[in-house]
């Protein structure tokens, strides 16, 4: 040991221990137990033979060999009819094209689909983080850039829940996630979620992430409109833990599909680690898997960007770029990316404006999936990587940047007004449902709420019996519309029922699906991205720059 | 001075674990290395003392503790679903050795719960007997207050790296086809000078 150091210590480094980056937890590399971001020594070498039609060995592994998630990306994702040319070709120049914007996104999806897992990785290896983002700025499936947001508090309070999901629906975020702290609340928090969001704009979607077949009755009754927590794992073991298989993950998916819901697959980045299952492979050779399985599985899109096991990815070298390459992993294989940034993984607020700008700057499909729309102490995620009291910084950025985040400025009165319309709807429900009694004293709390400790408490053992009465009677988003058609709030009804009408139609279920306040559907079908450099793509002007300008901290001439 | 005292927990693998019949009991199922190979949590509080608080809490409300280790899985909705079915109530809760709990009912999904707390981190020991309290109160038929959260959105950037190492020990542990066994236990207290 050294003596001057443990005894008189420099008083830089006692400034330095005390920023907030070193509450982070760093651990050094262990690529024996997977704790190793983009490579390890027992990951595999690409290779692939094809024999009839049939994928006989892939990456150093015969047929025989393979595990279960070998055999179904061999079996449904990977192009027969592709492979040959293209693992011929060098990891470096298929690289290069995913950067070089003279290829366009189709022709590069023609390539991706003959690539092997291992392939994937030796090429996204190639890149650095610049190049990884100019590759998503092209390849990612919908043209116009979208956000995602979590609405949450600690104690589930209904009316608290529906204002949020109000404020977030005017602030712009296209898709909004809730969960819960107590399960039996779920219903609930699906019903505050639906009438908080419609109430301040028709389209946008809403799910209650929960144990799936809970999840799938909910939206079943139209109270829910997509999924995103079918959760994949890379490696078999860690799958078999959650008894689950590619095939059941994919039973699940169409269960979703057939029944008019959006849906995509939940992985990411050090989660075999984080359940000791990761066989020794690096953290982004297992989640390329997960991404190719979801492709095989058919699913329109992937949450990951790591998502809950942040800590992991983030605590080791490369680890965030790892993060970058698995979103831009997903959008070559022409799959919706909601693309993380949605958990805490760091105390330094210039580490993790870092990271969110690797997503934000080339745009994704959802940048966030999502940024809590409420205060991180009432995030039921266990924290997003931004939370509401940042919604101002981020604001100045995108108009720093002129780079659109999906969110707009709103003014204090606009938001004041919307979450007590949410909360008189709420109100209105519970009334005429013979719920617990919503008092005009909370109604007004939620009204001015910033976080759950500014509502006055509730039964809670009534509230969920109530909660737990839409699931006995199956008391529908319909039912939930005709109520607040009779109780005078005919224009949350209406988009109610617009949204039970797109689960009929479905067109919301293709790729990268978002639906707009005029009620339209916007995918990488009608919306599709054409990236090819400069004056081309998705370029921000018009109206929504005016928007983004706009904030209301900024002073004009004629103030004085 | 005011001393300060020890938990001296004694834990015994028996025979593989049966279907209970106490109406009144409420099952611990324990990880493959609690107590064993780790015992501490993540934010080093003895295994002692955790699993004490959990069984006191189920016995002040007049329920039966019996506790079960489990081998074959280390993960925490299984292993409280696992307890939840082989409970003579049908009430279970899980235990991993780095602090994370979950109660669970031998009718719900496996992934599902009655209360899960995720964030070992910030589980108190007080906590823990909340934990007790509310499994013995969910076996006797009661309506039960969930223990309140406790949500330390900061605790992953701090731990999970940790979590994640002491998981992989854990998970050392793990024996694929054993099934998992009754556990004897006792505590002793010893008071120690200070």
């Amino acid at each position: 040991m050294n003596r001057t150091m443990t005894e008189k210590r420099s008083k830089r480094f006692k400034v330095l221990e005390e920023r907030p980056v070193n509450k982070d937890g760093f651990v050094k590399e262990w690529p024996d137990q997977g704790f190793v971001a983009m490579s390890s020594p027992h990951d595999p070498e690409p290779s692939i033979i094809i024999e009839n039609g049939m994928i006989t060995e892939m990456d150093g592994k015969e047929r025989k060999d393979f595990d279960m998630l070998d055999q179904f990306i061999a079996d449904y994702t990977i192009d027969v009819s592709a492979a040959g040319e293209v693992m011929k070709m060098e990891s470096v120049e298929i690289a290069r094209k995913l950067v070089d914007i003279h290829v366009s996104r189709s022709e590069m999806i023609s390539v991706v689909k003959g690539m092997t897992p291992a392939k994937v990785v030796e090429v996204l290896n190639q890149l650095n983080v610049v190049e990884m983002m100019m590759a998503l700025q092209k390849m990612r499936a919908r043209k116009t850039p979208a956000n995602q947001c979590h609405v949450t508090n600690v104690r589930d309070n209904p009316i608290l829940m529906a204002a949020d999901a109000a404020e977030a629906g005017i602030l712009g975020f296209d898709e909004q996630e809730t969960t819960v702290g107590i399960v039996r609340y779920a219903p609930f928090n699906a019903l505050a979620l639906l009438v908080g969001s419609q109430t301040a704009r028709g389209g946008i979607l809403t799910q209650d992430a929960l144990e799936e077949a809970t999840e799938l009755r909910l939206a079943m009754l139209g109270l829910t409109t997509y999924a995103e927590t079918i959760s994949i794992y890379g490696t078999e073991s860690v799958f078999m833990d959650g008894d689950d298989t590619p095939w059941s993950k994919s039973f699940l998916a169409s269960a979703y599909a057939s029944r008019g819901a959006k849906m995509r697959f939940t992985s990411g980045t050090g989660s075999e680690v984080q359940m000791a299952g990761a066989e020794g492979k690096s953290m982004l050779y297992l989640e390329v898997r997960c991404v190719m399985m979801a492709k095989g599985a058919g699913v329109q899109g992937l949450q990951n960007g790591s998502i809950s096991c942040i800590g992991i990815p983030a605590a080791v070298p490369s680890g965030l770029r790892a993060v970058l390459a698995e979103n831009l992993a997903t959008t070559m294989f022409d799959l919706e990316v909601a693309s993380g940034n949605d958990q805490t993984f760091s105390h330094s607020e210039i580490r993790r404006s870092a990271k969110m700008l690797c997503q934000m700057l080339p745009g994704t499909d959802f940048i966030f999936s999502g940024f809590s729309a409420v205060p991180n102490s009432d995030d039921m995620f266990a924290g997003s990587n931004m939370d509401s009291s940042d919604i101002d910084d981020y604001l100045v950025i995108q108009r720093d940047m002129m780079v659109d985040g999906g969110l707009k400025p709103v003014e204090e009165t606009e938001v004041i007004n919307v979450r007590y319309q949410a909360a008189k709807s709420m109100q209105a429900i519970f009334e005429e449902l013979g719920f617990p009694r919503i008092s005009d004293e909370e109604v007004e709390a939620a009204t001015y709420a910033n976080s759950s400790a500014d509502m006055p408490k509730r039964n809670v053992v009534e509230d969920l019996k109530a909660a737990e009465r839409i699931l006995t009677e199956e008391i529908t988003g319909f039912q939930v519309a005709l109520i607040l058609a009779k109780k005078g709030y005919q224009q949350t009804a209406e988009r109610i029922f617009d949204m039970l009408k797109h689960k009929v139609a479905g067109d919301y279920l293709h790729t990268s699906a978002i639906i707009n306040a005029q009620n339209v559907v916007m995918s990488a079908v009608n919306d599709e991205n054409d990236y090819k450099g400069p004056g081309t793509g998705y370029r921000l002007g018009g109206e929504r720059w005016e928007e983004i300008k706009n904030i209301r901290q900024a002073i004009s001439p004629n103030d004085y | 001075m005011i001393g300060t005292f020890e938990i001296l927990m004694n834990l015994e693998d028996g025979e593989t674990a049966q279907k209970g019949i106490n109406a009144n009991e409420v099952v611990i199922a324990i990880s493959p290395a609690f107590g064993k190979e780790l015992n501490k949590t993540i934010v080093k509080v003895d295994h002692g003392k955790v699993l004490r608080e959990i069984v006191s809490g189920i016995e002040e409300q007049g329920a039966l503790p019996r506790i079960i280790r489990s081998y074959h899985t280390a993960d925490l909705a299984f292993m409280g679903h696992q307890a939840a079915k082989l409970s003579g109530s049908g009430i279970g809760i899980g235990l991993q050795s780095r602090g994370t709990t979950v109660i669970h009912q031998k009718d719900l999904d496996p992934l599902s719960n009655l209360e899960l707390f995720p964030q070992s981190p910030s589980i108190t020991l007080e906590t823990y007997r909340a934990i007790g309290k509310n499994g013995a109160l969910y076996a006797l038929g009661e309506s039960v207050d969930p223990v309140p959260s406790v949500n330390d959105q900061m605790a992953r950037p701090r731990y999970q790296a940790i979590a994640a190492l002491l998981h992989l020990r854990e998970a050392e542990q793990v024996i694929k086809n054993k099934k998992p066994v009754e556990v004897q236990w006792n505590f002793t207290i010893k008071e120690e000078e200070n």
